[in-house]
Parts: structure tokens; C-alpha cells; sequence
């Protein structure tokens, strides 16, 4: 089973997250329910990968279906790294040069809090420019395949070999490549450090963006303080509208057309409810509940509805503060390290550290995680957050 | 409020079974998520449109041409139980 | 107390599209082996994104156009949870919230007069795979070839009163599908959801209203109805038993509906967005072209058929199929005369078709071979029935009208040159029928012209020989 994801082919460049496709390996999305899964077709982003000349190391694990904190409760296999997989996987191999870079789904900030603590980028690209065929769905409104490397550089030229329109996907914006170069000098940029993230987070995370505000000072640009309300509404609506999308797409799984089927029972309601409580983890199980619950007829309109309008009161909150500054400074997350844990406390622990990534989730907007942090961009802004981090790259190696 | 029956609505509709410590546990996510939803409840949002899509996209079709990559053999590789033709399941009481 | 029964009805439409609504797949159900019309994405297997078919949107604004509906502006698909082993992903893409068509209206005539029956909505939706039962192996078989093949749903008001009335409906919907090319209505390819309650004649309360789900055949829908509302009535009036709010089946071979006790009535399917499925805007231009390009109806077509000359019986022929009067008015712009083209294809087609088993909306002919044929046979090429023979083989083999022609030595048959010399050489070989004829005994020309016919193997004009004949036999007198 650990064979399934640690071994990486020799030469290889691009680690890529279970939760994407990649023909030839079993992917199972970290998740029993998915065993023995053979895809049919690989994802977009991995075939734009290949044909830009990258070749395909291997797949890493993630936590079942990308739902949990870092990716420690994998049915992939354990996760490489001394830390019992509480650093990520896909940031490890990049941090250790093992890889030199990776293509990770962020479905609830999970990449972004995994290269923050591992001292790697990751971007989360604007919604809709890097295709989602062939990721294995589970937010469908708010999921990115998104890039992790070291480097703002490699970020930069991985995702430009991903992003562009696929009409595979009816999502995807019509423009048929990104030019990630930004034209816009670091030294006429506005940043605006967000108050309630920050000062939500534990001292060692806030700790780490007053380092970086400074460093951004020193490289010239006009650093200040902004407010953003919405942010703990914004956290609660992605989470009801995430575990809402994903209880509908998990509601594929059940035992009859592929993947893991119960050998225990004797007709078609005991195949289900036998292979789904088998196949699932709780973690996984939680989210379907209550993502059910928010969609059902007695609260749908308190639930999800409500989810859905806070989504544009977020999304214009959000805008106002573009009109002044070319980019929001926060925590990725709210701790520098974390404590293993038992599955039953997971679903509150990821709603606690989705404060500080839901966001963009929620907006589509762009974030770049660098230097331990996220810089939060107006959408299609990205190549904007990859000079800041370029940037800061430069400042920290001076 | 969620409640122990509720729950085992819930369970049934989404065709899952937990153990009676899950339960526990899940009811007690469910208050958790009541209180965050009691503040959702708190923000006005009078006169605000849904936002399902957060790009300003429409009219995304596709032609009526067929296509017909995939063969069966293979769709029907990775089934648990299938026939030459078919995926196959316990008999449905009709 | 005279009792009415209050019936609503839910039609299901399969419409005809050369794929699915949602991938490439092909589009229709009834054709081809066990999921050999399936992709990754209609087996249920993550990954794919639905992009939807244009020519579904267009086919359902066009049916929206034919029952007076508004058609909306703003449009948007929605996704329905439950499971069911026909359901390959566990839930359904449909619209609920913002619909396609709303506010139309139809008229229905029965024996007792013309009414008319509201439209509440029409939307579009994917449907659901086969089951099929197999007693050997006490397993079900699952066929996803049906699986995302494009519906449109048309929500009656409850409007109607009779069975007579939802027949004169669904018999007028099909008229209509059939003829705008939007659905072919074959057998399977519409299926209805009744709604029946019954309540006391004048009174605007309604009673308890149960629903029969999934019937396709017109005589189980309408003894279905039949049997339901005599069910309600002995309820009401005489309390055989209480009625409950409830879904029921129809039972064909008893005659009778039946409750159908499983948690599908208690389901709740969390209708909700489909974040992956843009919002369709229908914008003036495009409901313009739409309806520019709805294909005439039955009464335009009476219309123009009569202006050409057609009878009454040839144009109700012509009109019962969509595809009569496509090849009719292709024939008519390649030059053909209309009252020939309307003989070719009702009584030449329609004979072939016949013999065969067939009927005329199974015709299936390229109009240019059609008109190549008429051209022969009318340039006296070729007689009618080797224009028959011809028909048939273009029709059954695949045959190229000239190609087969010639490969049959039926050309030469209507060539009166070739005729002259048959003629010719009948004549010279029997000198003693010749002498008979021109002393006097007309009789001895049915043996030439029996002649003649034979050394033409029964292929030629017989007009054509008897008048060759007179010539030659006078330029011998």
C-alpha cells in the first residue's frame, strides 16, 4: 500500500495528488471506497503537464477525498516524511528536492497549509483557468487543481503549462493560455494585512506575516491593515456549501459500477449502506451527513441558500478591498505545527483552519502561499501574487 | 435541531450506518455547525442574489455530434460484478 | 352527488439528438447492444464534467413554442439525489428552480368538444438507465445506454377531466413532436406521471390526490385513469377504503394500480445548483432563430400542399409523417411534378414499404435517387414498373438508380430503339403471324405483341410496343 504512492520513477519531475487522474496509476483519492480504481482518461492538467515536456514522478497521498487537515487519514498509504503525515505529502517531496513539483487539488486549503509548513509555494489558481476534468470532484464550485514548488519561478511556468480553456470542463474561462508575467513593479503595490486572519492565529503564525509585511515594506510596497468582516461567515458558508457539493458527488460510490464493493450482503440496500460505511472514513462520513442535512427541505433556504448569498456578500467585501490594494496578507494557517489526532475531532479541526483558506475557495479568487503565508489576489490576478512572492524570495535569500 | 432520529433519517438517505459512538460524536458536530449557522443567520442578506458560480460565465454548450471513445470491455473492467454486457447487482423486487 | 375527477399529467419526452444531453454519447435509447452508449461519465466513474447539448435547449424552447409557453430568459440546471442502480451517479440532473418553458397552454378535442389544457412548465433533465430482471441468476442487469439521454418533462395543470381528454393530449403532443422533429415518439420514447383526484362536480376543493408513475403505453394510461378514478369514487362514495396521498403503479396484466410501500415516498432528493453547469441566457436573436427555424406545422403544410394541387387524402398522408413531407418538398425543389411526387411516394413507396412489413414512417429513401428514378421512368427511360423495381432495390439493397439500370439492362427496355428492334426482329421471325394481321385477322397481334414482350423479359411499356407495332406493321401493308 505505501508502495502505492511513495515510489516515484526515476527522472521523474511532477509528483501529482490522488485526487487527480493520471492514466496508468490506481487512483483512489485516498479513500477505500476508490480501491482498485483504474481511470479511463487522465486529467488535463496532467496531459498539458506531459505535453509541455514535464514527465510524471509519481502519486502522493492525501487525506480521504482532500477533506482533512494535512492528509493523515489516507487510505492512499502513509505518507513519506518523519512527521507522520501532518506536513503533506506533495510539500514534502518539494521540499526535499525530491520532486520539483507537484499538482495538488485544494478543495479546503489543505496544499496551501501543507506548503506553508513545509516551507514550499503553492498557488490556488483563479477559478476557472486550470481545467477540472479528471479531478476527482467533491466541491465542484470552489475546487482547484492548483501547483506546488519551491520557487515562485517553477510556480509560475508549471502553471502556465496547466492553466487555459479545456471545453471539457463548463467552467473553464474562454482564454486559451495565461501569460503569469505580471508587468505591475513590486515597489508600486499596495498589501493589505487582514485583520481578523491574523489576529486569529496562534503567535507563531502571526508572527510569520509580520516578518513578511516587513519584508514587503523593505522591498517598497505600501503595506497596511484591512478589515474583512465576512471572514468567520465566509468560513461557515464554504464549509456548508463544500460538504453539501460533496456529499451529492460521493453519492456515486456505492458498490455497484467500480471501486470497493462489501462482500457482506444479501441484497441491493445492505450492498449500499455495507460498501459505502465500509468504504468511507468518519471524517468523510460527517461531511455527507451533514452536507445532506443543509440541502434537505426544511433547510435549504436557512442552510445552503443563505451559503450561497454570503458567498457574493463575501465575494464584493472582498472586491472593495482589490479597488485599493493588489493583495491580502494572511495566515495559511493558524498554527506553525500540528499534533496528531484522532478522527473523530477532524471534521472540527479542518472547519477551525478553514478560517484562514476558505476564502478564496469561496470567491474563486487566486492564493499563493510563500514564505509560510498567503497572499490572497483579484481574480485572474495570480501572476500579480507570483512577483510579490518572487519577491520575497529575493528579499529572503538577501 | 439535529436529533438522535433525525439522524438516523439522515443515515438511511445517504445509505451510511454509524456506531452509536459516531453518533455521539456526529450530533455533536451537527450543534457545533448550528451555532455557526445561527451567525450565518445574523448577516442580512435582503435583496442579495444567489452566487452558484463565482465566474460570470453562460451559454457554455457543446454541438450535438457523437462520440463513442470508451468500449465497454473496458467501463465494465473495474466492476465488481458485471456480465459480458452488464453491471449486475442482487435482484430488485420489482 | 355527481363526482369529477381532477387528472394532471407529467409527460416525459425523449427527445431526438444525435448524443446525450451532458456527454458525446449516443442519443438514442432504444438503438444498440448493453452499454455500448456509455463514457466513464454515464457509468457513473468520477472525473468527467457535463457540458450540455445545444440542441437539446433548442428543442425544448421549440416544444415550449408549440404549447404557447413562455419561454424563460434565464435558465439553469439543478441536481436531484437518490439511489437507485439505474441512477449511475446517485442523482439526476434536472431544473427546479429555473426552468425552461413556463405559462403555456394546449387544446385538446374530444367527442365532446375542444378544451384547454394549461402547460404550469416544461424543463429539461437526463434520464435514468434499464434494469433488467434476470431470473436465473436472481441478479438485475444494469444498461446505461439510456443513461443522460435528453428529456423534456411537460407539466400539465390539472386540468383535465376525462380519459378521453389526457388521450386527445398525449395523441396531439406526439402529432406535434413527431412533425417539429423533436422527438420521435416511438414506443418507450414518452412516458407519463398522472395525478388523479376526484371531487364533488362545481366544488374547488380538491380530494386526495394520488399519482401513477411511469407508463409509457396510451391503452395503459388511459385504463389506468379508468380504474384509478373508479377506485376514488368507491372510496368517496361508498368507503371501501380511505384514501391516502400516494404513489402507485399500474399493473397491465391485472388490470389495477397498486401502492408502491418503499422509502421512495418518503425520499427527499435536496434539489440544488449544479455549480458545474454555467446558466443559460436566451436572448431575442436566439428565440428568433429558433423559431425561424421550427419546421412548418401539420395545418402550414395543409396549407401549401393544397395550393400545389394535392388531394385532401394525399395531403393528410403526406402530413401524418414529418418525413413524407421532407422528401415530398425536396422532391418539388429538384423539379418533380407534385402530384407525381406525391404518387411515388404514397403509392410506389408506400406499397414496397408494405410488402415488406413496414409502415410509411420507417421510409427511408435519398431524395435525389427518388428523383432520379421519376426522372427516368418520366423521360420514358425506363417504365413505371421497372421504376417500381428499381425503387425497391434502391430502397432494400442500397441500389444507385442508374447503376442498377444498367447492371439490369433496364435502360434499354424504355428506349423505344431498342424496342423498334425487338419489334423489328418479332416481326422478321414470324413472317405467318405478320401475313395473318395484314389479311385481316387482327387477332394475330396479341401474338406479336406476346412476342415482343417476352423477348423484353415483361419489362417493357406496353404502350410503348403496341404503338412501334402499328408503325411497323403499316410500313409492311
Amino acid at each position: 500500500m505505501g508502495q502505492f504512492v511513495t515510489e516515484i520513477r526515476p527522472g521523474g519531475a511532477i509528483a501529482v495528488d490522488d485526487t487527480i487522474q493520471v492514466k496508468g496509476y490506481e487512483t483512489k483519492a485516498g479513500s477505500r471506497i476508490l480501491e482498485g480504481f483504474q481511470p479511463l482518461f487522465g486529467a488535463e492538467a496532467v496531459e498539458r503537464l506531459e505535453k509541455a515536456g514535464y514527465e510524471i514522478a509519481g502519486k502522493t497521498a492525501v487525506g480521504e477525498f482532500g477533506l482533512d487537515l494535512l492528509g493523515e487519514f489516507s487510505h492512499s498509504g502513509a505518507t513519506l516524511g518523519a512527521s507522520g503525515g501532518l506536513r503533506g505529502a506533495a510539500a514534502e517531496l518539494a521540499a526535499a528536492g525530491t520532486v520539483k513539483g507537484a499538482l495538488c487539488a485544494d478543495l479546503n486549503g489543505a496544499p496551501r497549509r501543507a506548503a506553508a509548513l513545509s516551507g514550499v509555494g503553492f498557488v490556488k489558481p483563479t477559478y476557472g483557468t486550470v481545467s477540472r476534468y479528471g479531478l476527482i470532484p467533491c466541491a465542484c464550485s470552489g475546487e482547484q487543481i492548483g501547483v506546488m514548488a519551491k520557487s515562485a519561478g517553477d510556480m509560475r511556468g508549471l502553471l502556465e503549462a496547466v492553466a487555459g480553456h479545456d471545453p471539457k470542463d463548463g467552467t473553464s474561462l474562454p482564454t486559451e493560455s495565461y501569460d503569469y508575467a505580471d508587468g505591475k513593479a513590486v515597489s508600486e503595490m499596495r498589501v493589505g494585512v487582514v485583520k481578523e486572519l491574523t489576529d486569529a492565529a496562534s503567535d507563531g503564525a502571526r508572527a510569520k506575516v509580520q516578518a513578511q509585511a516587513d519584508a514587503l515594506r523593505g522591498l517598497g510596497v505600501a503595506v497596511g491593515e484591512v478589515s474583512l468582516p465576512l471572514a468567520d461567515a465566509a468560513r461557515t458558508a464554504w464549509n456548508i456549501l463544500l460538504c453539501a457539493e460533496t456529499c451529492n458527488n460521493l453519492s456515486r460510490y456505492d458498490g455497484v459500477k467500480f471501486g470497493y464493493r462489501s462482500p457482506d450482503y444479501r441484497n441491493i440496500d445492505e450492498l449500499y449502506v455495507n460498501s459505502r460505511t465500509e468504504g468511507f472514513n468518519f471524517l468523510t462520513k460527517a461531511v455527507i451527513l451533514y452536507g445532506s442535512d443543509v440541502l434537505s427541505k426544511g433547510r435549504y433556504f436557512a442552510c445552503y441558500d443563505k451559503a450561497l448569498k454570503v458567498r457574493r456578500l463575501v465575494w464584493e467585501q472582498s472586491k472593495a478591498l482589490f479597488e485599493n490594494y493588489d493583495a491580502l496578507l494572511c495566515p495559511a494557517c493558524g498554527k506553525t505545527e500540528y499534533q496528531p489526532y484522532d478522527i473523530k475531532e477532524a471534521f472540527g479541526a479542518v472547519f477551525a483552519e478553514s478560517f484562514y483558506t476558505a476564502i478564496p475557495n469561496l470567491t474563486g479568487f487566486p492564493s499563493v502561499v510563500c514564505g509560510g503565508v498567503q497572499l490572497i489576489g483579484d481574480a485572474l490576478q495570480d501572476g500579480r501574487l507570483l512577483n510579490l512572492a518572487e519577491a520575497l524570495e529575493g528579499g529572503a535569500a538577501k | 435541531m439535529m436529533t438522535a432520529e433525525g439522524l438516523s433519517a439522515l443515515e438511511a438517505l445517504n445509505e451510511l450506518r454509524l456506531t452509536p459512538d459516531e453518533k455521539m460524536e456526529t450530533l455533536s458536530i451537527f450543534r457545533r455547525m448550528e451555532s455557526y449557522e445561527a451567525a450565518l443567520q445574523e448577516i442580512p442578506t435582503d435583496n442579495v442574489e444567489v452566487m452558484v458560480h463565482v465566474m460570470p460565465l453562460a451559454n457554455v454548450l457543446r454541438d450535438d455530434v457523437q462520440a463513442q471513445p470508451f468500449t465497454r470491455e473496458s467501463l465494465l473492467e473495474g466492476a465488481p460484478e458485471h456480465t459480458e454486457d452488464s453491471w449486475q447487482v442482487p435482484r430488485l423486487v420489482k | 352527488m355527481r363526482y369529477e375527477a381532477v387528472i394532471g399529467l407529467e409527460t416525459h419526452v425523449e427527445l431526438a439528438t444525435k448524443s446525450k444531453i451532458f456527454c458525446s454519447c449516443g442519443g438514442h435509447s432504444a438503438k444498440g447492444e448493453p452499454n455500448t452508449r456509455v463514457c466513464p461519465a454515464c457509468a457513473g466513474m468520477p472525473g468527467m464534467l457535463p457540458v450540455t447539448n445545444k440542441r437539446v435547449v433548442e428543442l425544448a424552447m421549440r416544444a415550449g413554442l408549440l404549447l404557447n409557453c413562455q419561454i424563460s430568459r434565464y435558465t439553469t440546471f439543478d441536481k436531484k439525489s437518490y439511489y437507485y442502480p439505474d441512477l449511475p451517479c446517485s442523482y439526476q440532473i434536472t431544473q427546479w428552480f429555473h426552468p425552461i418553458c413556463r405559462e403555456g397552454s394546449v387544446e385538446v378535442t374530444t367527442k365532446d368538444g375542444a378544451r384547454t389544457i394549461g402547460i404550469k412548465q416544461i424543463h429539461m433533465e437526463e434520464d435514468a438507465g434499464k434494469l433488467v430482471h434476470d431470473d436465473w441468476t436472481e441478479t438485475t442487469l444494469v444498461d446505461f445506454n439510456r443513461t443522460s439521454v435528453p428529456l423534456i418533462e411537460i407539466v400539465s395543470k390539472p386540468d383535465f377531466r376525462t380519459a378521453d381528454e389526457v388521450m386527445a393530449y398525449l395523441e396531439k403532443l406526439k402529432t406535434m413532436f413527431r412533425f417539429a422533429n423533436i422527438s420521435e415518439c416511438e414506443e418507450g420514447a414518452m412516458r407519463c406521471d398522472v395525478n388523479i383526484s376526484i371531487r364533488p362536480e362545481g366544488s374547488e376543493e380538491l380530494g386526495v390526490r394520488t399519482e401513477i408513475k411511469n407508463m409509457s403505453s396510451l391503452s395503459s394510461i388511459r385504463r389506468a385513469i379508468q380504474y384509478e378514478t373508479a377506485r376514488h369514487l368507491d372510496a368517496v362514495e361508498r368507503g371501501t377504503e380511505t384514501l391516502v396521498q400516494e404513489t402507485r403503479r399500474w399493473d397491465d396484466v391485472k388490470g389495477r394500480t397498486f401502492s408502491m410501500r418503499n422509502k421512495e415516498t418518503a425520499a427527499d432528493y435536496r434539489y440544488f445548483p449544479d455549480p458545474n453547469l454555467m446558466p443559460i441566457l436566451i436572448g431575442d436573436d436566439w428565440l428568433r432563430r429558433v423559431k425561424d427555424e421550427m419546421p412548418a406545422s401539420v395545418e402550414e403544410k395543409t396549407a401549401e400542399y393544397q395550393s400545389k394541387g394535392l388531394s385532401a387524402k394525399e395531403i393528410a398522408s403526406l402530413t401524418a409523417e414529418r418525413v413524407l413531407c421532407d422528401l415530398f418538398d425536396a422532391l418539388i425543389s429538384s423539379g418533380r411534378e407534385p402530384k407525381e411526387a406525391a404518387s411515388w411516394i404514397l403509392t410506389e413507396c408506400g406499397g414496397i414499404l408494405r410488402k415488406h412489413g413496414q409502415v410509411m414512417g420507417e421510409l427511408d429513401i435519398a431524395p435525389e435517387k427518388l428523383s432520379r428514378i421519376m426522372e427516368k421512368v418520366s423521360g420514358n427511360e425506363i417504365n413505371r414498373a421497372a421504376g417500381r423495381k428499381v425503387l425497391e432495390a434502391v430502397l432494400y439493397e442500397g441500389a444507385d438508380p442508374d447503376e442498377y439500370c444498367e447492371a439490369h439492362d433496364l435502360s434499354a427496355q424504355g428506349d423505344a430503339d431498342a424496342v423498334r428492334q425487338v419489334v423489328l426482329k418479332v416481326l422478321d421471325n414470324t413472317p405467318a403471324a405478320v401475313r395473318d394481321y395484314l389479311g385481316g385477322k387482327k387477332k394475330a397481334f396479341q401474338a406479336l405483341f406476346g412476342g415482343c414482350m417476352k423477348e423484353l423479359k415483361g419489362n417493357g411499356d406496353p404502350q410503348v410496343i403496341r404503338a412501334l407495332l402499328e408503325e411497323e406493321l403499316a410500313k409492311r401493308s
